[in-house]
């Protein structure tokens, strides 16, 4: 469906990364792969380092970091936060909503909202939809959303499909009501046919996590996984990458009047460098149009990979110019959704380490 | 026909694909060079196919007359 929102804003931008980088050499001799063999897949996805948490650092953990960082800087007033939305897939505790766990860290006043909202690879994108609604209120003037995931802990090390390619990170983003009367426009698609395609079967109620969930078990391809661990169909979510997203962008873009060349950047989720390049040329848009360095540079943390990448390939560049960003979220769910925005004058658009 | 036959050459890096044989039995066959094939179909034939559909063929040449037919 086609969506559009007018006098809203995004005002500022953090990306937040835990420190620990591990290196895909140092992670191959657990694949079923020969070495050269690991190089050849290297090479062709764009694997090198990744930012993975410290065993026990949670979602919210990230999160806090980022938000003490803004009001230490004071480019966030606490006191102003009306909504407080976290898009996850790894929150804390299955009861309560980990929003709620953050604004009693801080002790946020009682008149806010705060949502969780279980979302992937477009959980930016979705996250940016809800915020724009809630801005609706009139007493909803400044929302913050939170995109957070820790997921390597649910990754196999002996899953050579997604461990070299998966980061933990989280994301502060700072979304206002504003004076501006351009529109931003928005385009979202889902099909739960495919909520297989990336699943972590166990550990919710339709298979509870068990000694026998936990056993490893080797694939057709020689990875090695429990029903605890995260398991992606890379064929499917390849072949439904290249046929929805392309017609999505194009429909997105020309809703708005606006032809590819008018775009400075896309701005994609970042599942890896192979994808990002077929779609970059399915769509007749340069690659230097569509930066795909982040999971080479820090991983692919879903939701947070597109913040990632706007905080990596433009940082302070936002904050003195003016860009027209098309941005697309795309996976679990199955979800695609992306937005036409114009990104200007923010705050701050960084990235700092927990 | 060569065309599709050279793409595979590339992927396998063989100077000659035996199309006699299934994708299973070539050494250099896994899940990256499956990955390849779908890519190029992709991007070069307007198909998709998924992994499992590479196996059904019980050999190259059967693949490449699949394709050939019916490309879009």
């Amino acid at each position: 469906m086609n969506l559009k929102f007018r006098h809203k804003k995004i005002t500022g931008i953090l990306t937040i990364l835990p420190e620990n980088e591990v290196k895909f050499e140092d992670e191959m001799d657990q694949y079923n792969f020969s070495p050269a063999k690991s190089l050849k897949l290297k090479m062709a996805m764009g694997y090198n380092t990744h930012r993975v948490a410290k065993e026990g650092v949670c979602a919210s953990d990230l999160c806090i970091r980022g938000l003490d960082y803004l009001f230490e800087k004071k480019l966030l007033d606490k006191n102003e936060i009306d909504a407080l939305i976290l898009v996850t897939q790894s929150p804390d505790y299955f009861m309560p909503p980990t929003s709620n766990v953050i604004q009693g860290h801080f002790g946020l006043k009682q008149d806010m909202i705060c949502m969780d909202i279980n979302q992937g690879c477009a959980g930016f994108i979705i996250g940016l939809f809800q915020a724009f609604m809630l801005l609706e209120q009139d007493e909803i003037n400044k929302v913050v959303l939170l995109n957070a995931d820790v997921l390597s802990p649910k990754v196999s090390k002996r899953d050579r499909n997604s461990n070299p390619l998966i980061g933990d990170a989280a994301s502060v983003t700072i979304v206002e009501k504003s004076d501006d009367s351009g529109i931003i426009f928005g385009n979202l698609k889902m099909d739960g046919t495919g909520f297989d395609a990336l699943i972590i079967p166990a550990g919710g109620s339709r298979l509870p996590a068990s000694a026998d969930t936990a056993q490893l078990h080797e694939d057709a391809a020689g990875n090695f996984r429990s029903l605890n661990h995260l398991v992606m169909k890379g064929d499917e979510v390849f072949n439904f990458v290249q046929r929805e997203v392309p017609p999505m962008i194009e429909q997105l873009l020309s809703t708005a009047g606006c032809s590819r060349e008018d775009v400075d950047f896309y701005m994609f989720h970042q599942p890896n460098k192979f994808m990002l390049n077929k779609l970059a040329d399915k769509l007749g848009v340069p690659r230097e149009k569509m930066p795909s360095n982040i999971v080479e540079n820090f991983g692919n943390a879903s939701g947070v990979s597109i913040p990632t990448a706007i905080g990596f390939n433009l940082g302070t560049r936002l904050t003195r110019e003016s860009l027209l960003i098309c941005l697309a979220g795309f996976g679990v769910g199955l979800t695609w959704a992306s937005i036409l925005i114009r990104l200007e004058n923010l705050d701050f658009n960084e990235i700092i380490n927990y | 026909m060569e065309q599709l036959k050279e793409k595979l050459s590339v992927i396998f890096e063989l100077d000659k694909i035996d199309t006699t044989l299934k994708f299973v039995d070539l050494e250099e066959w896994d899940s990256l060079s499956s990955l390849s094939i779908l890519a190029m179909l992709d991007s070069d034939y307007n198909m998709a196919m998924s992994n499992a559909d590479l196996l059904t063929y019980s050999t190259i040449q059967d693949f490449c007359d699949y394709v050939i037919k019916n490309r879009k």
